[in-house]
């Protein structure tokens, strides 16, 4: 007689099958889990995450926004020549200072000589940037050689930081060497 | 919840506040439609025209591109600073840098970029033996790719590039893996200390939705930044892509399809 190779109840087989039928449901079930519902909606992505970008809190804004509550610096800002310059890079983000319309923290505000090395990163002929058409470079401490007075002198001396050339034409004017209603641009100073 | 346009919102509350009101309240128009409209998009200025009525989950009617003329920039750090305000970007990490590079006349390329440029460039190079022939300042960020390598690696779809062209970083999804950080030919991305995720420039993505330019554009004092839509033909980006002009993407045989562009690039810049 031949040996029985073969199990009457197919036990093994139906472990088989049970084993693949555990892991497919627990596929199922780690998918719901793990994989949000939003997924792949418009490709292998989640669709929050977009919407999650968009509500990110805006913390730079504009110098518009800075104006509405400053309107003596306004005044200044805007008849001069900064009036493209960013009020929040010389000072910081409007989110750390000002909230629905109410001021929450003080605005840094740099003094002596932080304000000679800010006006420098913007008007340092000595780095050689390329772009002198687009904005007046000038050497330290050339510049203050040829005014004739001490190298010591930061430039908030002789600038009005909002509006660089207001004191400058103001003297000018003062001396008669240009008329008053005169000067290079005499909306602009 | 998508059909509902700002503008018709807007109009809705110009009417009748009081209606409005009572008709959110009432479920009349949809509960979640105040999670639909952008938060604050009525507190801003719209920089990009157009911008405010785009209400969908992405963009629509606009292709947006980003120039940087390098024969404008001078080096003064405005957008790194903007920059690292805007994110809250840890410190030694940077969304976008300003690289300074002297070539001299020997032909010899000198790059660097202290702290990324984030405290502006105030001191000469020293170390340049030979006479300087050209200084100029490169300002680096993400290039927005068409084909962009570093959604191709990301295995669990964390990092993806939108139906409008922005590739983005989903944070609750990114294991940090660094695959993507790898795999950017530009050297964009890093692993932000704070979040443990993949960080990188956007474009700011959640400005331009509002109607507002991204902050370093804002900021920059030359307008050496530009950044508008194609679509728009009265756009400055639009008028300056169809001058003449010398217009090179960085590793263009890379093809990554930038849609960074830069004016006035010198070849010796990678
Ligand atoms: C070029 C850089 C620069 C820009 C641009 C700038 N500021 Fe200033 N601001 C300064 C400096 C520097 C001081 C300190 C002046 C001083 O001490 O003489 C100052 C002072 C001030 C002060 C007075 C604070 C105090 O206690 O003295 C206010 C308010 C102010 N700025 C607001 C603004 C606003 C609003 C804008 C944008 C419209 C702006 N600033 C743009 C550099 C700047
Ligand atoms: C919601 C109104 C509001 C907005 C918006 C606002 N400020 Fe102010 N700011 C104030 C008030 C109030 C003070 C304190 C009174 C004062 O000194 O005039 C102040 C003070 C300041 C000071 C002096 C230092 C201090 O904190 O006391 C500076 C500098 C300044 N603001 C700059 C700015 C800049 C730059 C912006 C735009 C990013 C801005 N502010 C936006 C209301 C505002
Ligand atoms: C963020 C860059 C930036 C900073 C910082 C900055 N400026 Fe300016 N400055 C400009 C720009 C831009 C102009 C306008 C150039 C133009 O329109 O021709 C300008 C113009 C000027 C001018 C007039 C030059 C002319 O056209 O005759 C003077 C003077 C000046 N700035 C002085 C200063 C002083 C002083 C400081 C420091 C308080 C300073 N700037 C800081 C960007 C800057
Ligand atoms: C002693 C006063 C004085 C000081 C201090 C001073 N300046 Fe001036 N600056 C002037 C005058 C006056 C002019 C106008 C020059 C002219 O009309 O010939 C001027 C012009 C400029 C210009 C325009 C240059 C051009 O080519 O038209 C810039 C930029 C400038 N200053 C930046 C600075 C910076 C930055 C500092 C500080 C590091 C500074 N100034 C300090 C008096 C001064």
């Amino acid at each position: 007689m031949e040996p029985e190779y073969k199990s009457k109840y197919n036990a093994h087989l139906i472990k088989v099958i049970l084993v693949l039928i555990v892991l497919g449901v627990g596929g199922i079930a780690a998918q719901a889990l793990f994989i949000p519902s939003d997924f792949g909606e418009y490709g292998h992505y989640r669709t929050g995450a977009v919407e999650d970008e968009i509500n990110r809190l805006v913390r730079n804004q504009t110098n518009e926004s800075c104006l509405k509550c400053h309107p003596f610096i306004k005044k200044i800002h805007l008849g001069g020549v900064h009036k493209t310059v960013s009020c929040e890079f010389c000072h910081g983000p409007n989110a750390d200072h000002a909230v629905d319309e109410k001021k929450i923290a003080d605005m840094p505000v740099k003094r002596g000589k932080d304000i000679k090395t800010l006006c420098l990163r913007c008007h340092n002929k000595i780095i050689r940037a390329r772009p002198e058409e687009s904005i007046k470079m000038i050497a330290m401490p050339q510049h203050l050689e040829e005014k004739r007075v001490q190298t010591t002198h930061i430039c908030n001396q002789c600038h009005h930081v909002h509006a660089p050339m207001k004191w400058v034409i103001e003297a000018k004017k003062a001396h008669g060497l240009i008329k008053e209603k005169e000067g290079l641009f005499p909306w602009m100073n | 919840m998508d059909e509902l346009k700002l503008s018709e919102i807007r109009e809705e509350i110009q009417k009748d506040r009081r209606a409005f009101i009572k008709n959110v309240l009432g479920g009349t128009i949809a509960g979640s439609l105040l999670m639909v409209i952008p938060a604050g998009a009525m507190e801003f200025p719209e920089q990009i025209p157009g911008m405010q009525d785009e209400t969908g989950i992405f963009i629509t009617r606009k292709k947006f591109a980003f120039i940087v003329d390098i024969t404008r920039c001078i080096g003064c750090g405005s957008c790194c600073v903007a920059d690292k305000n805007e994110y809250k970007v840890p410190e030694g990490n940077y969304r976008t840098w300003v690289e300074r590079y002297i070539i001299d006349d020997h032909d010899n390329v000198f790059v660097d970029a202290p702290n990324g440029g984030l405290d502006g460039y105030t001191e000469p190079r020293e170390d340049v033996p030979n006479p300087v022939r050209d200084t100029f300042f490169v300002p680096k960020l993400c290039n927005m790719c068409e084909k962009p390598s570093c959604v191709q690696v990301c295995p669990v779809g964390a990092t993806f590039q939108t139906e409008d062209g922005f590739v983005l970083v989903d944070d609750k999804r990114c294991v940090a893996c660094s695959y993507c950080v790898q795999a950017c030919p530009y050297s964009v991305r890093f692993i932000n200390p704070v979040t443990k995720t993949a960080d990188k420039c956007t474009w700011c993505y959640h400005r331009v939705r509002k109607g507002l330019l991204p902050a370093c554009v804002n900021v920059c004092p030359t307008h050496a930044r530009k950044f508008g839509d194609l679509n728009d033909k009265k756009s400055e980006i639009y008028k300056i892509m169809r001058l003449p002009h010398i217009i090179s993407v960085l590793k263009h045989g890379m093809g990554n399809k930038p849609s960074l562009h830069y004016l006035g690039l010198r070849r010796e810049v990678v």
